[in-house]
């Protein structure tokens, strides 16, 4: 009886102590795991780059508010993975448009693209100049490079279906991830050595079947 | 009438129509107010207050099922104690925006600190109804006050920062007011008033479990530890994150129209952010409570029907939710987060129940049932709370940055 009065306060310490010390030696592999992203996570090419206030479609359209209207283009992307832009067929003013169906059409080396609307609505104007000389769109995809305004009708419901910011950055990065497993090691080092990666991805990629790798990218799915 | 006073008149009716009326005719609006939510909240309401009325002009007896063995019973563990746990978003989020510099998190600050206020209000709303003679409240502050009583440090506490809370969520009101300069004015005072909140939460989270420390006879051994007031001030840390949470996703949902859509807040981000830091509380939170228990030494308990259910509480809502934040975060899956965090808030809820409803008084024989009345009170306070969270959301900069405050304190 003495004895185990004089144990127990000694056992009770002892299991304390047993406490404190596994939550220390367990906290290290939990915290670990907690860190330990996924590698889809920490991969970042950055090849390809989208402003903060730009929402892109998963069909490599963009929309941007613009006062009461939304600006739409092809993003850097598309741009980038169809190369040099011989014409582009935009929708006559008044046509409306519908969220993931076909808004315009890019014609590269005489292959047509059809790109879907990221959002609803009437188109209220379009581009004369980046119809005018196509090609120079790449050069600022989302600001001198727009090629629609639209009368939004459900914007904020649209908006919900587009990413922006760092899911934006994300979305693109799954994207230039897709392509350079199919990239040409010669093509891969050029591109993940830093720089900007060529003008018109596709045909360097695969030169027989480029038009069916864009369209693939371009559809809405 | 002069030209001025009409002038004035005509200024002020514009101005009541586009901030209360939210820019439509008084017949639009009360048009507008007229869906089946809005009539399922009248219809608590038209149960409800009159209930709540009759309680103060009855006494508590005639709508609840207290005595003298059971004097706290739901209005004290879920209005009160729970209520505070689950205002604690706003003193969380505001020490981890202003105090440790994470400021990614302020799309959710004035949200939370909005819940927060609203939390002790109603808090403040159940509390007269469990006590009665709401003209006496405040007695025990001026006229005889208690110095050596928990009840007095928990009053004052909740008394001072439910003001400062009401601080913090100014700025918001004033911008919406238009009352720049009295704005500009509040924003030099901003780090002062949250340093005062988390201090003063961290005071009375912790307090509201030393209440428990009372009645050690009372509280069954599995829950009662000396350590109480650290057992419930971090869990409230781990609920604040839940509400928060959880608030963030049911306020994108329910008022999709007050997102700015140019602001570009990537919630799911956010939220694993918050996941984070939900899943090093909950484990560092279990092995505390682990600690209570060694303390006591009643490992034997465990194997009884209560340890079935302090199993349950533990293992289920501690530790599971814990795991799961860390693989929500790990697999990026902002979906689960979600998922925890409803579990991180059930989990609270289940412990402030635990130890101030079901193993309180755990071996007297009369135990205590709640009264339709008091469930009918209960609700029509949270129903309330959502009311005018509602109303303040859907006028005041809360979901989205007022334009011409963007950024600022």
């Amino acid at each position: 009886m003495h004895e185990s009065d004089l144990l127990s306060p000694h056992a009770t310490k002892a299991i304390e102590y047993l406490l404190a010390v596994s939550y220390l030696l367990l906290f290290i592999p939990f915290w670990r795991f907690v860190n330990g992203a996924s590698p889809a996570q920490a991969f970042s090419l950055g090849w390809f780059h989208v402003p903060d206030n730009v929402h892109l479609h998963r069909g490599h359209s963009w929309a941007r508010t613009f006062g009461g209207a939304v600006a739409v283009g092809l993003d850097d992307f598309a741009h980038k993975l169809i190369g040099p832009v011989d014409a582009v067929e935009l929708p006559a003013v008044g046509t409306a448009l519908r969220q993931g169906q076909k808004a315009f059409t890019v014609v590269a080396d005489g292959q047509p693209f059809d790109v879907v609307s990221p959002v609803d609505g009437n188109v209220v104007a379009v581009n004369e100049v980046t119809r005018a000389r196509p090609s120079d769109a790449v050069r600022d995809p989302y600001g001198t490079g727009w090629l629609l305004k639209v009368e939004p009708r459900w914007l904020t419901a649209n908006l919900k279906n587009l990413v922006s910011g760092d899911a934006a950055r994300r979305f693109l990065d799954a994207a230039a991830e897709a392509l350079s497993g199919r990239m040409s090691p010669e093509l891969g080092v050029v591109l993940q050595d830093g720089g900007t990666p060529v003008n018109g991805i596709a045909r360097e990629i695969d030169p027989a079947h480029w038009a069916e790798l864009v369209r693939k990218a371009l559809r809405a799915e | 009438m002069s030209e001025q006073a009409l002038d004035r008149e005509v200024t002020f009716s514009a101005f009541f129509r586009e901030k209360v009326l939210l820019g439509m005719a008084p017949k639009t609006y009360a048009k507008s107010l007229l869906t089946k939510t809005n009539a399922i909240f009248a219809a608590i309401l038209a149960i409800g207050l009159p209930t709540m009325a009759y309680r103060f002009w009855k006494g508590m007896g005639a709508v609840s099922h207290l005595s003298q063995t059971n004097p706290w019973g739901i209005w004290v563990a879920f209005d009160i104690v729970c209520g505070v746990a689950l205002a604690a978003g706003g003193y969380t989020v505001a020490a981890a925006v202003y105090l440790f510099g994470q400021k990614q998190f302020r799309p959710v600050l004035r949200p939370a600190i909005l819940t927060g206020f609203l939390g002790y209000a109603f808090v403040v709303v159940g509390l007269m109804v469990d006590l009665g003679q709401p003209w006496r409240l405040p007695y025990q502050f001026f006229l005889t006050p208690g110095t050596t009583a928990v009840m007095y440090e928990v009053g004052w506490c909740v008394f001072l920062y439910l003001m400062v809370l009401a601080l913090e969520f100014l700025p918001a009101a004033l911008e919406w007011m238009g009352a720049t300069k009295v704005r500009r004015y509040m924003g030099t005072l901003t780090i002062g008033i949250i340093v005062l909140g988390v201090t003063l939460s961290t005071l009375h989270q912790s307090s509201l479990g030393a209440f428990f420390l009372m009645s050690p006879g009372k509280l069954h051994p599995l829950w009662y530890s000396p350590f109480l007031p650290i057992f419930f001030f971090v869990s409230s840390i781990a609920a604040g994150i839940g509400m928060v949470i959880f608030e963030s996703t049911v306020s994108h949902r329910a008022f999709r129209d007050q997102l700015d859509p140019t602001a570009h807040v990537d919630m799911g981000a956010l939220q694993l952010g918050l996941a984070k830091g939900g899943a090093v509380v909950l484990f560092a939170y279990f092995f505390i409570r682990l600690q209570g228990l060694a303390g006591s030494g009643r490992w034997d308990l465990l194997l009884t029907g209560w340890g079935a259910w302090y199993a349950l509480e533990m293992l289920g809502f501690v530790l599971l939710p814990s795991f799961l934040f860390a693989f929500a975060v790990r697999t990026q899956s902002a979906a689960l987060a979600r998922a925890a965090g409803i579990m991180t808030v059930l989990g609270v809820v289940l412990n402030r129940f635990n130890v101030s409803l079901i193993a309180f008084n755990w071996n007297v024989p009369d135990r205590y049932i709640p009264a339709l009345g008091e469930i009918v009170i209960s609700i029509t306070i949270v129903t309330l709370g959502v009311l005018v969270f509602r109303w303040i959301v859907n006028r005041m900069p809360v979901l989205h940055e007022h334009p011409e405050w963007r950024g600022v304190h």
